[in-house]
């Protein structure tokens, strides 16, 4: 019965870490500087010891779907947050942070 | 987030097609470029793209538009960027590969064309494009 308990509580921890797991988004077509925004969103998740889902969108019409013009774009959670240039690492964990 | 409609793209050799039936061609590419080299239409209006939010509304609803820009990439964002503001998809379009393609095909424009002919197609070798 114990062990039930015990494993019931790690389930739950589990699922509450993945409905608040966050979801990035790296909108950009391939250039030098939306890597450097994805390796600086891969180095703030590292810091900040979170679980979160990255996703890079490289692809022009899923990326027009935001109506941006200038990428990369980072997008945390369907909302824009930095648009038009490379995300630095400190600014990226204070957004995870705040949201 | 909505699934983006598709946009229309067309060749240059197309495009010329379009601009002797009356198309506007809009440039989006940077003050600096544009003085290197221009296209020579005669419906022609420049916006570069960073300041295209500000003033994409100087382009008419009611008229055939070709997008165009170095290599074509630019210009797509920017004719997703009107069919997203309303613009009619059947009369905005991109035009493929840009000035690039435009002057190996030896279609009109003012200008040296040397600096196109020797760069690459990576329209993000300039700067403002990503």
């Amino acid at each position: 019965m114990q062990y039930i308990s015990y494993f019931y509580e790690i389930l739950n921890k589990k699922l509450n870490r993945l409905s608040n797991m966050k979801t990035i988004k790296i909108l950009g077509t391939g250039c030098s500087k939306c890597k450097q925004t994805e390796a600086n969103v891969k180095d703030a998740i590292a810091q900040l010891n979170i679980e979160a889902n990255v996703i890079k969108v490289e692809d022009i019409q899923e990326i027009m779907a935001y109506n941006v013009l200038t990428t990369p774009v980072l997008v945390v959670d369907e909302q824009i947050k930095i648009k038009g240039r490379v995300a630095q690492t400190n600014e990226i964990i204070e957004i995870l942070k705040q949201s | 987030m909505e699934i983006q409609e598709k946009a229309k793209e067309i060749c240059p050799t197309t495009a010329q097609k379009w601009i002797a039936e009356g198309a506007i061609l809009v440039d989006v590419r940077e003050q600096e470029e544009v003085q290197t080299l221009a296209y020579d239409v005669p419906n022609l209006i420049h916006i570069p793209l960073s300041v295209f939010e500000e003033r994409y509304q100087e382009i008419p609803k009611d008229k055939k538009v070709i997008m165009a820009c170095k290599g074509g990439g630019r210009s797509l964002k920017a004719t997703y960027y009107l069919l997203n503001h309303g613009y009619d998809k059947e009369n905005v379009v991109n035009m493929q590969h840009g000035i690039i393609r435009w002057v190996q095909r030896g279609f009109p424009t003012k200008g040296d064309t040397s600096s196109i002919l020797n760069t690459s197609g990576d329209c993000c070798s300039n700067t403002n494009c990503c």
